[in-house]
């Protein structure tokens, strides 16, 4: 089995490695792990408070080509989106853009995973309900 | 009781009449038609965990011989497909069972667990401190391995081995205590304990996949190659 030209491309120029500052409350962290393989994969994003656009997003993963490729994508798609756009991003999503094949599948599931996650972190610490739209007026110090 | 029937799935044989379980038929010999069997009635054995890969052996080899195709030159062309059908479900049926972990996640399918399958469906995520470890523990060994020519850098990963190979053997040592339970509840037909078990057993699982990949990146990192080359 092969991978196909974007999961090498995003492998080996992976997009965005790195990390935020997890203490700032404009950054949300997502810490999620493949139970099926034992990888792990880190997301993280920083949420602007007026516009709720994610303006960064940096990733670690320590595991297979298709997860780092899968999370690197990642973070270049929920770039630019409202908080609430990018819960849209979809597992299939990724599989599609990256060709992967099925045995690959709960590597992009991973980075779906982790997307939620680092939402649902931010959410947690702007005191936004799971689910709601958005908090009203964070104050920015 | 209930477990007796659990556990045998008898059949007649097609020759004699007696009652088969296993490839062969006891009384007269024949080699039976592969059916759906699930590994641990292919040897007859009960589905505990704790088994002597001593007497598998044994009787792989001894099945494994009666059922060789030179036997079955003569024979209808029916037995002769059956033997190599069967041959091929006892040597799947050895693979699994001589590997204690394989044996263990094979016994959880088959008491209808969701293992290590594709799934796209939302799986429950592993405890949050059991991922920063992991994690942490992952980042460490990067740095190490960035280390270059660094003099504490091969120490510090000999360490890391003693270390992660510890858990591991913790995890083996903690597994073995599962199998206990599970075979002490299958024995006495407690279901609420069966189950416990097997949920106790797919979360240690779980938790030995991370760290299995933890000693496996650290021998890499020792071995002087990239941890994490790519693995389709
Ligand atoms: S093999 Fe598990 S994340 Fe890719
Ligand atoms: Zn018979």
């Amino acid at each position: 089995m092969a991978y196909s030209d974007k999961v090498i491309d995003h492998y080996n120029n992976p997009r965005n490695v790195g990390q935020l500052d997890k203490s700032s409350s404009e950054v949300g962290t997502g810490l999620v792990g493949a139970p099926e393989c034992g990888d792990v994969m880190r997301l993280q994003i920083k949420v602007n408070p007026e516009t709720q656009v994610i303006e960064e997003a940096k990733f670690k993963t320590f595991g297979c080509g298709s997860a780092i490729a899968s999370s690197s994508l990642a973070t270049e798609w929920v770039k630019g989106k409202t908080v609430s756009e990018a819960m849209e991003i979809k597992n299939t999503d990724i599989v599609k853009e990256l060709a992967l094949p099925p045995v690959k599948i709960h590597c992009s599931v991973l980075a779906e995973d982790a997307i939620r996650a680092a939402i649902g972190d931010w959410k947690k610490k702007n005191g936004v309900a799971e689910g709601a739209a958005a908090p009203q007026a964070v104050a920015a110090q | 009781m209930q477990i007796a029937e659990q556990q045998s799935v008898k059949t007649a044989c097609w020759s004699c009449g007696a009652d088969v379980s296993g490839p062969l038929c006891a009384a007269c010999g024949k080699v039976q038609p592969a059916t759906e069997q699930d590994y641990f009635a292919v040897f007859s054995l009960p589905r505990r965990l704790s088994l002597d890969t001593k007497v598998l052996e044994r009787e792989f080899y001894r099945l494994s011989r009666r059922l060789h195709p030179d036997l079955y030159a003569r024979t209808s062309e029916l037995e002769q497909q059956w033997s190599t059908e069967q041959t091929s479900l006892v040597n799947d049926a050895y693979r699994a069972l001589k590997d204690p972990i394989a044996r263990t996640e094979y016994l959880l399918k088959l008491e209808g667990m969701a293992i290590g399958e594709e799934t796209t469906g939302k799986k429950q995520q592993p405890p949050a401190d059991l991922l920063e470890e992991v994690f942490e523990l992952n980042m460490q060994l990067e740095e190490m391995r960035m280390g270059g020519d660094d003099p504490q850098l091969r120490s510090d990963l000999e360490n890391a081995k003693k270390q992660f190979e510890a858990q591991l053997a913790q995890a083996d040592a903690d597994l073995a205590a599962l199998w206990a339970k599970w075979d002490g509840a299958l024995a006495e037909g407690d279901l609420t304990a069966q189950m416990a078990s097997k949920e106790e057993m797919l979360a240690l699982l779980d938790r030995r996949r991370y760290v299995r990949n933890l000693v496996r990146d650290v021998n890499a990192a020792l071995d002087g190659q990239s941890g994490d080359a790519p693995t389709p």
